[in-house]
């Protein structure tokens, strides 16, 4: 019914909704990475919007040399698996809030690097002229073709979540983050898995990483900074942490609540904070675990 | 059925005639983030020009429904908000007014063939070849040799300090003046790079101290301008401080008070310029909004009035008409008094017109000297 939903929702829209849709699709990806980090393996994170930005960065430098984009789109998320794994072996030797502040660290350092290196990132002034991809030798510049795109991407990524959360390593995942004693006394390697769930969830964050790049044509450092990792974090709380479909709710919830508040002029952002309070107080489990609430009701 | 007819040709006659009586346009600025500031000034502009230009008819008998969005400051944001008012059939874009955000947007105008006046200073922005974007300021390209000029002949000095806010705004000030310091033999000692929103400014100014040059250039965000200018005062910085239009902005010299005193600099529009229409267009603005506006509420007011002269020269609204007409074009204030001042577009959309030395007296910017426009039409 949902992917239904999707695929004929953008039909009644003009191209600032489609654009909208894409971007939460973007950010659907990126979240579904965090979430395997935070609510499956239980791990810290705010320094995501950094693999969001190695993503991006690595998709813009090597589209604007030309490469194609379906060899560019493995290289990212390899990149950023790597990168994910470097900085989670001394990073992960922590846990909870310091492990918070070192991802922070880690995305300050990145968001630095991007903004003063500018031979390879152009700096501050980005990297700006980056074409839509083409899909064999379909165009996919219009906002319609380039949003089918990328949603069959998300869904794609979807059914990698959906077979990781579901297989042995999911499992392990799950057990470290309920119980790491018990789950190191069955055999599980905690470090080993611990690091294996970071550094996938850098990976999804540098795919979606490409389709920021090929969708908004244009990169500096802005978006890449803490505050779009506190936003990525929002998303998966706000959605319900641990939860498969959280992050696709919670993008929704950051993304285009905000925009759809819009007619509230100067009072948008001030209603889009206190609605978000408000459903934390409520619903500290997210707005997916509303049904639990009324299950335990009933 | 002659009746029904009737009855469907006046129902469709009344719901057509306000769509043919208004012309839709699009601000999209900054009002909430580090924008803020200059993004309500270029907003409150623009509704102050929408509202008397309406008040008098309109542009060719249509009123202007002009619809503000706000792009927090972020290019993403500003991207998609340009894509919706291309989307809402505009006839004009307004703003953004940062160089970041209206990198991104300008070329969703492009594509769609709308006209888009920017606040944005960065010299990139017209360097692109877009036929459809135009400034309402001076680029920076036009702006820092006027300043260097001044540092080289009007303090004498040999040796300077350079502060940037490192933003594409303030990292490509930085680029043309050390580039405009060179060509005058002037030295760079130190070369320091803040953050957007920085709150603390003791190291900075520490740096500056230390490096002891002639004179510091500070090139930063309305915000930061003025807490800079607190930490200046506070460290005892006896050197002269010299701008580019931010620092010695209204709202700066609000935030800074007594600091912002004795800064000097060229500023490409003032509200204290000796012209009558700009003092005029100052009183209105305070009367409005209650608060002073600085030079954004000018650019945003003086694009509109752009827009309506553009479009009454060429007696239609036709959006390629508007982009071509727009080339070389020259605006006497005399003839399209909304103008405020003589001014000119060259074929990229570059803006050329008077401006000004000031310096800050007493928390007033006064003016010291009047540039000519840098070429003479």
């Amino acid at each position: 019914m949902a992917l239904v939903a999707l695929a004929l929702a953008p039909l009644g829209l003009k191209n600032y909704g489609i654009y909208l849709l894409t971007l939460w699709c973007v950010y659907v990806m990126a979240g579904m990475g965090l979430n395997l980090t935070v609510g499956y393996a239980g791990q810290m994170s705010i320094g995501h919007a950094a693999f969001l930005g190695i993503g991006a960065y690595t998709a813009a430098i090597l589209m604007k040399l030309g490469v194609p984009f379906g060899f560019v789109l493995p290289v990212a998320a390899l990149n950023c698996f790597l990168v994910g794994l470097a900085l989670g072996f001394p990073a992960l030797r922590v846990q909870h809030h310091y492990l918070a502040f070192a991802t922070l660290g880690f995305n300050v350092l990145v968001f630095l690097f991007i903004r003063n290196e500018e031979w390879l990132t152009g700096g501050t002034f980005g990297i700006a002229g980056i074409q839509r991809p083409k899909l064999f030798s379909f165009s996919l510049d219009s906002s319609l073709s380039f949003y089918y795109f990328v949603l069959v991407s998300t869904i794609l990524l979807a059914f990698v979540l959906w077979w990781i959360v579901r297989s042995p390593w999911g499992r392990a995942f799950a057990a470290l983050r309920d119980n790491p004693i018990r789950a190191e006394s069955l055999g599980v390697n905690i470090m080993a898995y611990t690091l294996l769930a970071f550094a996938i969830g850098a990976a999804f964050a540098g795919i979606a990483g490409c389709y920021f790049t090929a969708l908004v044509q244009f990169i500096e450092p802005g978006p890449f900074h803490v505050t779009t990792s506190l936003m990525m974090l929002l998303m998966v709380i706000v959605g319900g942490s641990g939860k498969f479909f959280g992050p696709m709710l919670g993008a929704a919830i950051v993304i285009l609540l905000p925009e759809w508040l819009r007619f509230m002029k100067d009072w948008y952002l001030v209603v889009f904070g206190l609605s978000v309070v408000c459903l934390m107080v409520w619903l500290p489990g997210g707005l997916l675990s509303l049904q639990d609430r009324f299950f335990r009701k009933a | 059925m002659k009746r029904i007819a009737l009855a469907m040709a006046l129902a469709f006659g009344t719901q057509l005639a306000p769509a043919q009586q208004t012309v839709k346009m699009a601000s999209l600025v900054e009002l909430s983030g580090p924008g803020t500031t200059s993004g309500t000034n270029f907003r409150n502009g623009i509704d102050l020009a929408v509202k008397e230009i309406n008040a008098a008819g309109g542009i060719l008998g249509r009123k202007i429904v002009m619809e503000t969005n706000d792009t927090q400051s972020n290019p993403a944001v500003a991207k998609a908000l340009t894509v919706k008012a291309i989307d809402n059939d505009v006839y004009v874009v307004m703003g953004p007014v940062f160089s970041g955000s209206i990198i991104v947007s300008m070329a969703e105008t492009r594509r769609a063939e709308v006209p888009n006046f920017t606040g944005g200073e960065a010299a990139a922005i017209t360097l692109q070849g877009n036929p459809y974007v135009f400034r309402t300021s001076f680029s920076q390209a036009t702006g820092m040799p006027k300043i260097a000029n001044y540092i080289a002949s009007g303090l004498k000095a040999k040796s300077v300090v350079v502060m940037f806010v490192n933003n594409d705004f303030g990292k490509g000030g930085r680029d043309q003046i050390i580039k405009e310091f060179g060509t005058r033999n002037i030295k760079v000692v130190a070369d320091i790079s803040t953050d957007p929103a920085q709150v603390d400014f003791s190291s900075p100014v520490l740096r500056a101290k230390q490096a002891n040059a002639d004179a510091l250039f500070a090139y930063l965000n309305e915000e930061e301008s003025a807490r800079l200018l607190r930490e200046l005062r506070k460290q005892g910085y006896d050197k002269p401080i010299v701008g580019e239009t931010t620092i010695m902005g209204q709202k700066v010299i609000e935030l800074a008070g007594d600091a912002a005193n004795g800064v000097k600099g060229h500023v490409g529009l003032t509200i204290d310029a000796p012209i009558a229409a700009i003092r005029a267009f100052s009183a209105k603005y305070e009367r409005e909004f209650k608060s002073k506006t600085d030079h954004n509420g000018i650019k945003g007011y003086t694009g509109m009035y752009v827009v309506k002269a553009v479009t009454e020269k060429i007696g239609k609204f036709d959006r390629k008409a508007f982009a071509a007409v727009m080339k070389n074009a020259c605006f006497s204030a005399k003839q399209y008094p909304g103008v405020l001042m003589d001014l000119c577009f060259d074929d990229k959309g570059d803006i050329d017109r008077e401006s000004f030395l000031v310096e800050v007296k007493n928390g007033q910017q006064v003016v010291v000297e009047t540039l000519p426009p840098l070429t003479k039409r």
